[in-house]
C-alpha cells in the first residue's frame, strides 16, 4: 500500500476513528466528509468501540506479496458494540477456536511488511476476549 | 421503439487458456476480426468499438482498443470500459446505449484480458483485491476468495446447503465444457475431486474457483434500421432487456450475505424492459467464479426459490435441456475466466444457443436467453436478456 494512502487514513488505521452525524446521530466507518445516511456535513470524529462479536470468518491461505508471510491467517466480519461492522483478522488463536458470535476485542498489530515501498504497515486486528 | 431495437449480428472469440506467445491486443484483434467475418458485413461499416478490459496494464498498455484497431487497420472511435470482473458486460452495456441513443447504427464490442503474465500468490491477488473494498477489506487481510468463502458459509448455515450441492455446480459445468471448443478445460471432473481437495479458504476447495486465463471475445451490434438495409445477415439476435445494479462494495456493509441484491435488481430491470419473467428464460450463462456464485445467481434471478439453488443443482435441474439450462458453455469454471472477455463470451454462448448453432451442447427450447456478469462479490451486476428472433415478438 502506498505511503500517501496510509498517511491519509492514519486516524482510521491507527486510532480507529470514524464519524458521527450531529444531525441524525448515525455512526459510520471509515471517515467520510458527509454522513453516509443523511448526507449532512455536520459531523464529528468518533472513536470506534473496541470490542464486539465475530459474525462470519474464514481462513486466508494465499494473498498479496506483502501479506503472504503471515498466511495462513483468519479473517472475519466483526460487529462492534456500537453497531459498526468491519472486516479484520482474528489473531492469537487456533482456527478451531473460532465460533460465530464469539466475543473479540480490538488490538493494534503489524498488517504487512516487505511491500514494494518497504514500509511496515500497522492497523487493527481482533483477538478472542 | 422497434426502430431502436439493438441486435447482435456477429460474434467471435479466441479459445480461452494460457497463450504465452500472444499479447492482449493480438488476442483482441483475432476476436474482433472473427466477429466481423462472422457477421458478413464489411469492416468499414463498423462505426465505433467498445473494449472491456479490467487490467489496464495488460500488455503494459492503457486503452488497449487503440492497439487492436490499429492492428485491424481500422480508424474508428474506441473506448475502454472498466468494471473489474464485469468489464465485458459493462462494455456491452455502453455499446448498447450508443445504439439506443441513435448516434451509431453498427458498433463492435470486444472483451480482452491477458492474465498468464501475472504471478500467482502475488500480483493476481492484488489485482483481484481491487474488486472488493481494497482499503477496508483487502488491505485488512481479506481476499476475493475469502469473501466468497464467507458468502458460502452464510448460505450453508441459513439453508443447510451442503458441500456436495456446491460441488455439483463445477461438476455440471465441466461436463458442459467438454463440448465447448473454446473452453480452457474440456474434461469432466468427478465430484470427489472437489470434495477431497485441500481447502484454500474454508469451505472453498482448491479446485472450486474458476481459473484466471487469457482470451478475447467480440460481438457486433446493429440497429434495426441497419438490419433492414442488410438482408443477407445470418445472425439477428435482439437484445430485449438490459439491467445493471450496484450494491455496497464491502460485504460488512451489506444487509444480507445470502443474496446478491445487485443481481436481484439488475434482473428485475432487465425482465421489466423485456416484458418477460424468469419462467420465460430457457438458457442462461451466469457468473460461477465460485460455486456459490452460480447458486446465488439462479436464486436471485428467480429461477429457484431462495435457499433451493444447491438442491436444484444437485438434482440436475440446471443441466442442459432441464427446465432451465445454466452455463451450457461450461461457465467461467470450464471456459476459464479472462475477466474482460468473460462477459462477452457469455453473450457469445447465448447467441450461439438462440441461433441453434451450439452443436452437442445445443438446448432444444431456445426462445429466450439470459447472461449475468458480476463485479467482485456483487457490488455491480449486469443482466442481459436476448430473444431468438424479432419475429416471435
Amino acid at each position: 500500500m502506498e505511503p500517501p494512502k496510509i498517511w491519509r487514513e492514519k486516524r482510521e488505521r491507527y486510532l480507529a476513528i470514524g464519524i458521527q452525524c450531529q444531525d441524525c446521530k448515525s455512526k459510520s466507518f471509515p471517515k467520510t466528509s458527509f454522513c453516509t445516511k443523511c448526507s449532512s456535513s455536520n459531523i464529528t470524529e468518533y472513536r470506534l468501540a473496541t470490542s464486539g462479536k465475530l459474525l462470519n470468518f474464514t481462513k486466508v491461505t494465499s494473498t498479496s506479496k506483502e501479506m503472504n508471510s503471515y498466511a495462513p491467517f483468519f479473517v472475519g466480519i466483526i460487529e462492534l458494540d456500537d453497531g459498526i461492522k468491519v472486516t479484520g483478522q482474528i489473531v492469537d488463536c487456533k482456527f478451531e477456536d473460532l465460533q460465530d458470535e464469539m466475543r473479540v476485542r480490538m488490538v493494534f498489530r503489524v498488517l504487512a511488511r516487505n511491500g514494494e515501498e518497504g514500509l511496515i504497515r500497522y492497523g487493527f486486528k481482533f483477538t478472542p476476549e | 421503439m422497434s426502430n431502436h431495437r439493438v441486435n447482435i449480428i456477429g460474434y467471435g472469440m479466441t479459445k480461452f487458456g494460457e497463450f504465452y506467445e500472444e499479447n492482449s491486443s493480438s488476442l483482441a484483434s483475432k476476436a474482433l476480426m472473427d466477429s466481423i467475418n462472422n457477421s458478413v458485413i464489411e469492416k468499414n461499416e463498423i462505426q465505433a468499438a467498445f473494449f472491456g478490459s479490467f487490467v489496464s496494464s495488460s500488455n503494459s498498455q492503457s486503452s488497449i482498443g487503440v492497439n487492436c484497431i490499429n492492428e485491424c487497420n481500422m480508424s474508428i472511435p474506441v473506448s475502454r470500459i472498466e468494471a473489474g470482473t464485469a468489464s465485458g458486460a459493462a462494455a456491452f452495456h455502453q455499446a448498447y446505449l450508443s445504439l439506443l441513443s441513435g448516434l451509431y447504427d453498427c458498433v463492435a464490442v470486444v472483451g480482452t484480458e491477458k492474465l498468464s503474465d501475472y504471478v500467482r500468490n502475488e500480483s493476481i491477488e492484488r489485482i483481484l483485491g481491487a474488486t472488493i473494498d481494497s482499503h477496508w477489506e483487502f488491505e485488512m487481510g481479506a481476499t476475493l476468495t475469502s469473501l466468497y468463502a464467507i458468502l458460502t458459509k452464510a448460505h450453508m448455515k441459513e439453508f443447510k446447503t451442503t458441500l456436495e450441492q456446491l460441488a455439483s455446480v463445477p461438476v455440471k459445468n465441466h461436463k458442459n465444457g467438454v463440448h465447448n471448443p473454446n473452453a480452457q478445460f474440456r474434461r469432466e471432473i468427478s465430484i470427489n475431486r472437489f470434495l477431497n481437495a485441500k481447502r484454500i479458504s474454508d469451505p472453498i476447495g482448491r479446485f472450486d474457483p474458476a481459473t484466471f486465463c487469457d482470451g478475447s471475445s467480440s460481438v457486433i451490434l446493429a440497429s434495426s434500421d441497419f438490419i433492414e438495409k442488410h438482408t443477407n445477415l445470418e445472425t439477428t439476435i435482439p437484445v430485449l432487456g438490459a439491467g445493471q445494479a450496484t450494491d455496497n462494495l464491502a460485504l460488512h456493509h451489506r444487509t444480507s450475505l445470502t443474496k446478491l441484491l445487485a443481481t436481484e435488481y439488475a434482473s428485475k430491470n432487465a425482465f421489466k424492459m423485456a416484458d418477460l419473467t424468469h419462467s420465460d428464460i430457457n438458457v442462461a450463462e451466469v457468473h460461477d467464479s465460485f460455486p456459490i456464485g452460480e447458486i446465488l445467481a439462479i436464486e436471485d434471478i428467480g429461477f429457484f426459490a431462495k435457499g433451493e439453488g444447491g438442491k436444484a443443482t444437485e438434482n440436475g435441474e440446471t443441466e442442459i435441456n432441464s427446465n432451465i439450462t445454466i452455463n451450457p458453455g461450461g461457465g467461467l469454471k470450464a471456459r476459464g475466466d479472462p475477466f474482460g472477455a468473460t462477459g462477452i463470451a457469455q453473450i457469445v454462448e447465448i447467441v450461439e444457443q438462440l441461433s441453434g448453432r451450439a452443436k452437442e451442447r445445443q438446448v432444444d427450447n431456445k426462445n429466450y436467453g439470459l447472461t449475468q456478469n458480476v463485479f467482485g462479490t456483487g457490488a455491480m451486476v449486469y443482466v442481459n436478456i436476448f430473444g431468438e428472433s424479432e419475429v416471435k415478438r
